[in-house]
């Protein structure tokens, strides 16, 4: 069952599209990384998903109803990111006894196992904790609130390599344990990449692709060595991304149909065969422009 | 425990090998229970999808066989299949290493034969 649909869903800020067109389904029961650069649409559409914004136009459907303004979905859902805003007088304790109460099926001992286990002072006050800390509390509420729903938008913001280790090893064991929608955003695909199922990517507002993660490491192999065996190898194949080594070297990085004949055929003419992380992958497919970032000093070197 | 991340095999193919591999060396004997794919994913820190269709590799290729509401269970000829196919693709490996160098030395078809011949012949004679 499809927890989350959207049809051509748009949203306009002023002149910007922030989100264009787009359409997807998160199905029930999964984690799904929701992966672009910066300023991809990645937080608006999260929000629009939790329904704290509205859309422009197409269609939403959150657990089956729009998600503006509706109590429903609201209830069954938890938006977790670093603008939480919680009342100021209340100390990190008491905050936690208050939260609870508005969650059927929050997990008291989960929320305080890892309370005391991150080492957070249940006297302190959230606008006195450091961002790793701010970061790793709003984790624990998250968590432990079990929602139906759970929407991560750049968790481990501040958070050190151990926690953020944690964080994620914490969140797959509570999923197996008690499995629910979870969907992540983050710049760092290599880090979460193990644990999700799906991968959804974003550019300028618009799909890009979704597919499970597995089938996203295999989608690509980059080939190096000299263009000429490079460009009869690739000859009418769909090119991804290309790279200038140095001289007549290149490196591209091309959708893999290749039988294993052909591979082992560009064995013999000498060319590398390599594979491409899916972190590589997500950052070629949302280039902003052809080349990268050496062509900005090639560039300033012609001037 | 860590995969090689780096490595071409994806995570699913390892954690099947991985499985065979505890078949090969007795540590889960023919129709006893195989880990689930909730086990796996613990163990490993990966999705249980990922974990599942590592599992579903084998269930293919008769490794393992499901028995209804228990889960899955390593099929009484499990190593049986899983030696002939390892030994296919090895071999299937090792020749098209063979053949890739010969081209490479423009060796022809009947000199590549005569060799192989050769070397047996030497190898058996010995």
């Amino acid at each position: 069952m499809s927890i989350i649909q959207c049809t051509n869903l748009t949203k306009d800020y002023g002149n910007a599209k922030a989100l264009s067109d787009l359409s997807f389904t998160i199905e029930e029961n999964t984690i799904t990384g929701l992966i672009g650069r910066n300023g991809a649409g990645k937080t608006t559409l999260l929000k629009t998903i939790a329904g704290f914004i509205k859309n422009t136009s197409g269609e939403i459907s959150v657990l089956g109803k729009n998600p503006f303004d509706c109590l429903d979905v609201s209830a069954n859902t938890f938006f977790a990111d670093d603008n939480m805003a919680f009342p100021v007088e209340l100390t990190l304790s008491e905050l936690l006894e208050e939260i609870s109460n508005f969650y059927p099926n929050w997990d008291v001992s989960l929320a305080k196992g890892l309370f005391e286990y991150f080492g957070l002072n249940p006297k302190q006050y959230h606008a006195g904790l450091s961002k790793g800390q701010k970061s790793t509390f709003n984790m624990i509420v998250a968590l432990s609130s079990h929602s139906a729903l759970t929407i991560f938008d750049e968790p481990t913001t501040g958070m050190d390599a151990s926690v953020r280790k944690d964080f994620y090893r914490a969140l797959l064991k509570d999923y197996i344990q008690y499995p629910r929608t979870i969907i992540l955003s983050s710049h760092l695909l290599s880090e979460i990449e193990d644990i999700l199922e799906n991968i959804l990517l974003l550019k300028n507002g618009t799909k890009v692709l979704q597919m499970p993660v597995e089938n996203l490491k295999e989608m690509a192999i980059g080939l190096r060595g000299d263009i000429n065996s490079i460009n009869m190898l690739t000859n009418g194949k769909e090119i991804i991304h290309t790279e200038k080594i140095n001289g007549n070297h290149i490196l591209v990085v091309v959708k893999n149909d290749f039988t294993e004949t052909a591979l082992q055929q560009a064995n013999v003419l000498g060319v590398e065969i390599l594979q491409v992380s899916a972190d590589d992958l997500c950052v070629y497919l949302t280039a902003k422009s052809q080349g990268g970032i050496d062509d900005v000093f090639n560039r300033a070197k012609l001037i | 425990m860590n995969f090689n991340t780096d490595s071409m095999k994806p995570i699913y193919i390892q954690i099947s090998e991985w499985l065979e591999n505890q078949i090969l060396n007795d540590s889960i004997a023919e129709d006893e229970k195989m880990y689930s794919q909730y086990q796996l994913a613990e163990m490993y820190n990966i999705n249980p999808a990922t974990a599942g269709k590592g599992l579903t590799i084998l269930l293919n290729q008769n490794i393992l066989y499901k028995k209804r509401g228990l889960g899955m269970f390593v099929s009484p000829q499990a190593k049986e299949l899983i030696f002939k196919k390892r030994k296919n693709e090895t071999l299937r490996r090792l020749v098209l290493e063979l053949i890739t160098e010969a081209n490479r030395l423009n060796l022809s078809e009947d000199e590549l034969f005569q060799l192989i011949k050769s070397i047996k012949k030497e190898y058996e004679g010995e």
